[in-house]
């Protein structure tokens, strides 16, 4: 069920990276208990508007209000305090952590001794080999094995249960179903339904506007570093929203508002 | 087959090579000094300076793994042993020795800060702030040396902090020995040591999961600084005197402790053992060399070819691990 207030307000989002114009005047809103699917070629800037959300970068200039309150200050740290969680596509763990310490990197559960705060390995283990064999890490891999072992599912894999595991508000998944198998897939793009059945704002960013198109509930196309289209999934055929992205969103003015 | 059932073990402790060749150099410098290197007294002198060295390569090794380098070390020794030498002559030593490690900790902050704050090479940074505090060490001694009293190196605290011995070794080795395991349970068991290794291992990583890079870099910089004061201090409570050139050329043999050691330089995997162990192998050549009465101006070159000729075993030993 979506809300009207939108969960995540993004207004005029200007970035600049040096000469290089990212993300050009972007307003978008997202709503809580939303499935929204952010599709646009390599470069659109798809990845680097959720990287604002998620507190990586700053933006230039515009604003993003989260829940009603203006963001201040951008640091993934307080994105995570506020409840929202990314499946980053090319960070995120730390190949020369265990998978332990990575599930946990940044909210390790401590155990204080004489008032010194100390690792909780036992909690550390158990839950995130609890949430590992869920996604169907091998049973030879342990908690305690070095994420640099482990392959490009296994990795993702590790990264998906971390998101679930500590989903809060929002979980952001960019490219998610990279390097999974079809089973692995299936079961990704089924949690994703399931959070958002749990009230949850899921933003899911993908090339595959076929795949995304039978999940969201809405699709946000951006093209060039702007948003260039925004439209539910009921209005719109994915065989038409292809065609606005080989358009470069020419075709979008008579489509949007929907 | 019995060798390469070792192979798991050296591919997941970087640091057996060095406790390896430490082990092989013992064995030669024993056999080779006629006992003038292996005796109570030499070893125990061995210890002395594997303790104030090893004490500068314990914060080189946390700085190296964020994926830091300090190269500064070996001057903010220098200021740190002034420091306390200068203070302890007028107050009690343990006041002289915390005015050396503020100053050390200060030294640290400072790079830490123009690291952070101006994202310029580490390397960068601290080699102009190697020039820096050597030059302000010199300037401030103009050419004399710095030195307590005799009437002063007295009392448990001036004792404690390196001037004298204690079962047989200078008390600076059991400061070691407790700085170790401080850092180890810290970088082990310690969300400051998860965090630290993260940065080193992936700066980007680290900073998407809510991981304060920059304060765990400053604090990193800020621990090799107090301990590269604190090891001048214990270094000039051995000596009682130091000159502006205390220290130098000590950032290098730190840096080569770490490497050896099997802390990688471009950061996330560092042993502290291991550091400490190639203190204590840097420390052991120097002294054979000493004992058999090789000529001084011969003295660093082979340390160099020595060193070169550790680093090269160590890496042949990693590279015969990795393979199937």
């Amino acid at each position: 069920m979506t809300n009207n207030n939108p969960l995540i307000q993004v207004k005029n989002l200007d970035l600049h990276f040096g000469a290089f114009h990212a993300l050009k005047n972007v307003s978008v809103d997202f709503h809580a208990g939303e499935l929204i699917g952010l599709v646009g070629d390599n470069g659109a800037g798809k990845t680097t508007l959720i990287r604002v959300l998620c507190g990586i970068y700053t933006p230039s200039s515009g604003e993003v209000f989260f829940d009603g309150r203006k963001v201040e200050k951008f640091h993934p740290k307080l994105a995570i305090d506020q409840g929202i969680e990314t499946i980053q596509q090319s960070v995120g763990l730390c190949d020369n952590l265990s998978i332990a310490r990575n599930f946990y990197l940044g909210r390790e559960p401590l155990k204080r001794i004489l008032g010194i705060p100390f690792l909780d390995f036992g909690t550390m283990r158990e839950k995130s080999s609890r949430v590992i064999r869920q996604f169907g890490l091998r049973e030879n891999v342990s908690a305690d094995d070095e994420v640099e072992r482990l392959s490009g599912g296994e990795r993702q894999s590790v990264k998906i249960g971390r998101a679930v595991e500590f989903k809060n508000r929002v979980v952001i998944m960019d490219e998610p179903t990279n390097h999974l198998s079809v089973r692995e897939r299936e079961h990704v793009n089924e949690l994703a339904v399931q959070l958002k059945e749990q009230g949850l704002l899921v933003i899911y960013i993908t090339h595959d506007i076929f795949q995304v198109h039978k999940l969201a509930d809405r699709i946000v196309i951006m093209e060039n570093g702007e948003k260039v289209a925004d439209a539910s999934t009921d209005s719109m055929t994915a065989e038409e929203l292809e065609e606005v992205i080989r358009q470069g969103g020419r075709v979008v003015e008579k489509r949007e508002a929907v | 087959m019995g060798l390469s059932a070792a192979k798991p073990l050296i591919r997941r402790h970087a640091e057996i090579g060095i406790f390896l060749i430490g082990a092989v150099l013992i064995v030669i410098f024993a056999s080779t000094s006629e006992g003038r290197w292996a005796n109570l007294y030499n070893i125990g002198t061995i210890m002395q300076m594997t303790a104030t060295l090893g004490l500068m390569s314990l914060g080189v090794a946390l700085v190296i793994g964020t994926g830091e380098i300090d190269i500064s070390v070996g001057s903010t020794f220098g200021m740190g042993a002034l420091t306390y030498l200068w203070l302890a002559a007028h107050v009690d030593p343990s006041i002289a020795a915390l005015a050396a490690i503020v100053v050390g900790a200060a030294i640290g902050f400072f790079n830490g800060l123009l690291v952070t704050w101006t994202r310029t090479p580490s390397l960068i940074i601290t080699l102009g702030t190697l020039m820096i505090f050597r030059g302000i060490a010199i300037a401030l001694t103009e050419g004399f040396s710095f030195s307590i009293p005799y009437a002063a190196r007295k009392g448990w605290s001036y004792f404690l902090l390196g001037g004298d011995v204690f079962l047989g070794f200078n008390t600076a080795l059991y400061w070691l020995i407790a700085v170790l395991v401080v850092l180890m349970v810290m970088l082990k068991a310690m969300p400051f040591g998860n965090r630290l290794l993260a940065v080193g291992g992936s700066v980007e990583s680290a900073h998407s999961r809510g991981v304060r890079v920059e304060r765990i870099k400053l604090s990193a910089f800020v621990l090799c600084g107090l301990l590269a004061g604190f090891a001048g201090t214990l270094e000039a409570g051995k000596l009682g005197f130091a000159d502006g050139s205390m220290g130098r050329l000590m950032e290098l043999q730190a840096i080569a402790s770490c490497v050896l050691g099997g802390c990688l330089l471009a950061g996330g995997r560092i042993s502290l053992p291991g550091a400490l162990m190639g203190a204590f192998v840097l420390s052991s050549i120097q002294s054979y060399l000493v004992v058999t009465g090789v000529q001084p101006q011969w003295f660093v070159l082979i340390l160099g070819v020595i060193v070169v000729l550790a680093a090269y075993g160590d890496k042949s030993l990693r590279q015969w691990a990795l393979r199937k």
